[in-house]
């Protein structure tokens, strides 16, 4: 597959994978940590939302679906599919806990990214893709206007029913 | 190499063997916020992992051996929840609010 299509659909496919899981395991819910509630806040007050600035605290403080995903993807890459995912998802769990944090997004995300690279691997997509197309979704979330990013992921936890309680 | 027959019997032997030392069998609700160390959550997954660790060391394993090898790593996985996951990684304290 050419390249830059296989990033493009990567970073799609690893958009919902991380955003969908994140929220599902109720990151925007609360923090889990005072940095995170800190970074939500901040977010908020620079005109953001409150729920989507602790989704964003919380992936900043520990590592969630977002580094289950990319570090899965990576895994894949260096030592091989699936035993890279596996791998990676073992790995992560442990720096969950390390991170005050119980592990589900992390481990849930690193083994779905897993099964999706297995699975798309027939098309054509490399892992190698998905570690670029990771970077992008990340990007988009985190690196580049904070108050829209954050009042998409308020709309998603909203209807998915975790949308936090606190003020 | 292990391959998916070896990560089956990883699974099920760190299922059967935890469910033998009384860990639960899913974590209590709601389970996102539980810390409760269950057969499914991390057992399981923790036992997917280390065959895929082992696999990837390199030895030539033939025949049955690998599945002997899977079947002690998930025996070692439930051991491994059951009594040292919570003592070399707590949950953390929390603190008192003022």
């Amino acid at each position: 597959m050419n390249e830059i299509i296989g990033i493009i659909i990567a970073a799609i496919i690893s958009w919902f994978n991380f955003v969908l899981i994140d929220t599902w395991m109720g990151l925007p819910e609360m923090p889990g940590v005072k940095g995170a509630d800190v970074l939500g806040r901040d977010i908020k007050k620079r005109g953001g939302d409150l729920a989507g600035g602790f989704f964003q605290g919380n992936i900043v403080c520990s590592p969630d679906a977002s580094a289950g995903t990319l570090l899965a993807a990576i895994g894949c890459y260096s030592i091989g599919t699936p035993e890279g995912g596996f791998i990676a998802a073992t790995l992560v769990y442990i720096g969950n806990r390390l991170c005050a944090d119980p592990g589900y997004a992390g481990t849930t995300g690193a083994l779905t990214i897993t099964v999706i690279i297995v699975a798309t691997s027939f098309i054509g997509i490399t892992p190698a893709m998905f570690i670029v197309g990771m970077l992008l979704a990340i990007v988009t979330i985190q690196g580049i206007y904070h108050s829209g990013s954050s009042k998409l992921l308020g709309k998603i936890a909203q209807r998915m029913g975790r949308y936090t309680k606190l003020t | 190499m292990i391959n998916y027959i070896g990560y089956i019997i990883a699974i099920a032997s760190a299922v059967i063997l935890g469910l033998i030392l009384r860990l639960p069998l899913l974590p209590e609700k709601p389970i996102r916020q539980s810390w409760t160390i269950s057969v499914i959550f991390p057992t399981a997954v923790l036992a997917i992992g280390f065959t895929a660790i082992i696999s990837k060391l390199g030895y030539h394993l033939i025949g049955y051996q690998e599945y002997l090898v899977a079947l002690v790593i998930g025996v070692l996985t439930a051991i491994f929840s059951k009594f040292i996951l919570e003592r070399i990684l707590p949950p953390p304290v929390q603190e008192e609010v003022s």
